[in-house]
């Protein structure tokens, strides 16, 4: 099946609106991935230049730059900005304002203000000589119940 | 929701039309700004019901920690798959970092759906961008099997869940949570209620992974690329435990009885996948047991149906999601640098990457369930809930404390003790980019110490 694509999709790619004829279709892990199982040949061609998964020579990017930070193989200014973008929404903005937001939240689901109210009604009963608590949260005699006829 | 919502459909266009050469510095800074949007929604100020409500959609305390993880997320993918897919064609990058966006925009639909048949949808959708992902972007020919299984194993229990919510719609008139949570429990008592009560739960069980019906989950987790891996361990799996909460409302009192095979089912799955952990080559696929490990412990607290239960599941359920993710991240990077899942192939590297084993350390003691992270807080509620519910089941979860202990060591020390043998010395060194995505992971988990009741939920 897998090769029936491989066949089909040459065909199927020219329909779309940037090109990008003549490239592969998977990318895939070369031969000497040691947990992969038998890689499916007809679907990666034979590189003649001895190439890492990422498409680039097997030459270390911090050759060239010696300031990459991960983020952009080619170009540093990019990789560079990238990356003080990526620190400062992630960690200066999403972190550290998020979680000073996060911080000063009013009282989450009330649990404060319950405590605070219990204590006040607790307080309120003892001074009043009230029993803490009461089995009838209404007064049973305001309650109207229908005679026995259903 | 509309404030998150419009912004993340928004990211369609900011993909499609920025330069290629800031692609992914403007998606990682639009996502992480849609993520501190998110965190609005945490206010809770009333005691009760939900908030940020409209018709369709809305945030009650269940959702709103996982609407937030999801928001989160999106940023951290695209940080970890930029590496990888930068090789690619333009429009291929471009296309991929659509279904990672389709998939937040599907998933924040999913948490803040009112409607139980648009969650049913938006949980149906949800398989599409994942499957894409897996088949087109895996790297090994199992990936093909791998999707199937992930795709049939979720068709074959929500189809029965579609039948389900039409019956319900059916005798109640109406699918709207705001409206089922007062109706009055519905007669269950033949033996096409049992069916039905199956066919509830069914789906998301399969989802969480209930041990048992958990096959998709190894194939799956270890043949997506990193990005796949970590949206389905940290959101797709809790979309099952979500639905399941949200479901087991109406299904008393059945669950009583009916939930007995499934709570066993899911100790025993803590226990057998956790030993199957210790016995992985796969670094991936140790992670992914360990996920179905916890998500058993997960599966029990909910199907106990108690409020120590339920509010354990939500925060084990928060942690597990960013600690899963954090662990697949960092199996990605060792990945990445020799091309190989094999543990004995990539050990030893603290000598060569002392900050990373900072990372490896921290993640590990994370899913180990070391105190105060609110792993062992989730754990430790679930546990005594179960407890609470049987003496027996302590025998179980204990065990399976334990033997959890020992493959997070174990993954610890296979990756970073030891000898380092001479293929390793002459690896990249780490990235600013895989630094600051363990960062992204890991603080958030410690923050969350300092903050718990942000996960309890609405029954503690």
């Amino acid at each position: 099946m897998a090769s029936r694509l491989s066949r089909i999709w040459p065909t199927l790619s020219r329909v779309r609106l940037s090109s990008a004829l003549g490239s592969r279709c998977v990318s895939q892990t070369p031969k000497s991935s040691a947990s992969g199982a038998a890689v499916a040949s007809d679907l990666q061609p034979v590189s003649p230049a001895a190439q890492d998964s990422h498409g680039h020579a097997e030459v270390s990017p911090f050759e060239k730059n010696p300031d990459f930070h991960g983020f952009h193989h080619h170009d540093s200014f990019v990789d560079e900005w990238n990356m003080r973008l990526a620190f400062f929404f992630g960690i200066s903005v999403a972190i550290v304002v998020g979680g000073t937001f996060i911080h000063y939240l009013p009282d989450h689901g009330m649990r404060q203000w319950a405590r605070r109210e219990a204590e006040r009604l607790i307080k309120k009963r003892e001074a009043e000589g009230l029993p803490l608590m009461t089995e009838n949260y209404y007064d049973p005699s305001t309650i109207v119940l229908p005679s026995s006829e259903e | 929701m509309l404030k998150v919502l419009i912004p993340t459909i928004m990211l369609f266009p900011t993909i499609w039309l920025t330069s290629p050469k800031w692609l992914w510095t403007t998606t990682t800074a639009h996502s992480l700004l849609i993520a501190l949007i998110s965190l609005t929604w945490l206010k809770w100020t009333s005691e009760t019901g939900w908030t940020s409500l409209n018709t369709y959609m809305a945030t009650d305390p269940l959702s709103t920690p996982l609407l937030v993880l999801t928001c989160w997320l999106l940023p951290l993918m695209i940080l970890a798959s930029q590496n990888h897919i930068n090789p690619e064609p333009i429009s291929r990058q471009r296309l991929y970092i659509t279904l990672l966006a389709s998939l937040q925009t599907f998933l924040i639909m999913a948490f803040g759906a009112t409607e139980i048949i648009m969650f049913y949808i938006m949980f149906e959708a949800t398989l599409i961008p994942t499957l894409i992902i897996i088949t087109r972007w895996g790297n090994q020919t199992e990936r093909l099997n791998a999707g199937t299984y992930f795709l049939f194993y979720t068709l074959a229990g929500s189809l029965p869940l579609l039948v389900a919510l039409l019956l319900l719609q059916q005798s109640t008139g109406t699918l709207s949570m705001l409206v089922l949570q007062y109706s009055q429990p519905l007669q269950l008592n033949s033996w096409g209620h049992m069916i039905w009560w199956a066919g509830c739960l069914i789906a998301f069980l399969v989802k969480m992974p209930l041990y048992g019906v958990h096959l998709w989950l190894p194939k799956a987790h270890v043949e997506a690329p990193v990005a796949g891996s970590m949206v389905l361990a940290a959101v797709l799996l809790k979309l099952g435990g979500y639905g399941m909460m949200r479901m087991m409302i109406m299904l008393d009192p059945l669950s009583k009885e009916l939930a007995y095979p499934f709570i066993i089912l899911a100790l025993w799955g803590i226990i057998m996948t956790g030993s199957i952990c210790l016995r992985q080559t796969d670094l991936k696929s140790l992670i992914a047991y360990s996920s179905v490990s916890h998500m058993g412990l997960v599966a029990g607290g909910i199907l106990i149906q108690t409020p120590w239960g339920f509010s354990g599941a939500i925060i084990l359920m928060i942690a597990h999601g960013l600690v899963s993710s954090a662990l697949f991240c960092l199996a990605n990077t060792a990945y990445e640098r020799t091309h190989s899942r094999t543990m004995i192939l990539a050990r030893g590297l603290q000598v060569i990457f002392p900050l990373t084993a900072v990372w490896w350390f921290i993640a590990n003691l994370a899913n180990l369930a070391l105190p105060p992270l609110p792993n062992l807080m989730g754990e430790l509620m679930i546990i005594t809930t179960l407890f609470n519910w049987s003496p027996w089941t302590i025998l179980l979860t204990g065990l399976g404390t334990l033997i959890t202990a020992g493959y997070s060591l174990y993954m610890f020390l296979m990756s970073q003790r030891g000898p380092t043998p001479n293929h390793i010395t002459g690896l990249q060194p780490f990235h600013t980019r895989e630094h600051l995505l363990m960062a992204l992971h890991l603080v958030p988990v410690l923050l969350l110490v300092t903050k718990p009741e942000l996960m309890w939920g609405w029954c503690y």
